[in-house]
């Protein structure tokens, strides 16, 4: 047996112990302000959330889970879902930017046509900003490995 | 943080009932995700797409039922019970509560 095993630092002890619950009330406070102001400790608290959550929620593989893992390598259905997807993301994106075009190319007169446009804007800088904010969030968000 | 579905723990005596605490969470998967779905209804069998969608929403659930039971003092939850409905199209709100108590031997 190697020895290469390192002592948890002082923050990885508090960090188990607030995940834990065992922390006092006080404790919990001053654990809170650390972790408002850093984003390794925060880090830290995710990955043994993760960690809990993976020995809370184990459950025994099924037969069809290997089926599904087997498919999910197999190239042709790899291969599929990719073309899949992506015709699917260019037909849609293509339509929208060519239906976009026609109506600007149109006989309609310029104010409904720039009120489309900012809607279009609106709709498309409020999904970039939530796509954004998802982003920025996932890497906090332990719940994304339960798979039953 | 002992969770049961029970009125009691078995074995051991309430000596406090703190009162109900619980944890909601909505949750949704992505676009992808549910045009995956949305093909699988078309087939049949199980949707491990929202197989997994339900399963985070209850994890978070109990999660923050549970948080609020340690942040007011209880040793355990019973009467512990879940409920489920749906928001929006695609998305799972899923709640988690029961009764937080304190315990003795």
């Amino acid at each position: 047996m190697s020895a290469s095993v390192q002592e948890p630092s002082r923050d990885e002890l508090l960090a188990m112990a607030y995940v834990d619950g065992e922390l006092d009330l006080a404790a919990r406070k001053a654990f809170e302000i650390q972790l408002a102001q850093r984003e390794d400790l925060r880090r830290e608290v995710v990955q043994l959330q993760k960690l809990g959550l993976l020995a809370r929620s184990m459950a025994a593989a099924e037969p069809i889970d290997h089926e599904w893992k087997r498919l999910a390598r197999d190239p042709l259905q790899r291969t599929s879902t990719v073309v899949g997807f992506v015709a699917l993301a260019v037909g849609a994106t293509g339509l929208a930017g060519w239906g976009g075009w026609m109506v600007w190319q149109s006989e309609m007169p310029m104010v409904p046509k720039t009120l489309l446009a900012a809607l279009c804007a609106g709709g498309l800088i409020l999904f970039l900003v939530t796509l954004r904010g998802r982003l920025r969030t996932l890497p906090f968000d332990p719940y994304t490995e339960i798979e039953r | 943080m002992i969770l049961c579905t029970t009125d009691a723990v078995p074995g051991r005596v309430i000596l406090e009932s703190i009162g109900l605490v619980r944890g909601n969470t909505v949750r949704s998967r992505h676009l992808g995700r549910d045009i995956s779905a949305s093909f699988k209804r078309l087939v049949g069998g199980e949707i491990e797409e929202y197989t997994k969608l339900l399963a985070e929403s209850r994890e978070q659930a109990i999660d923050r039922m549970v948080a609020e039971a340690r942040a007011r003092g209880a040793d355990a939850i019973v009467c512990l019970r879940f409920t489920t409905c749906e928001i929006t199209n695609g998305a799972a709100e899923f709640v988690a509560y029961g009764t937080a108590v304190k315990l003795g031997k």
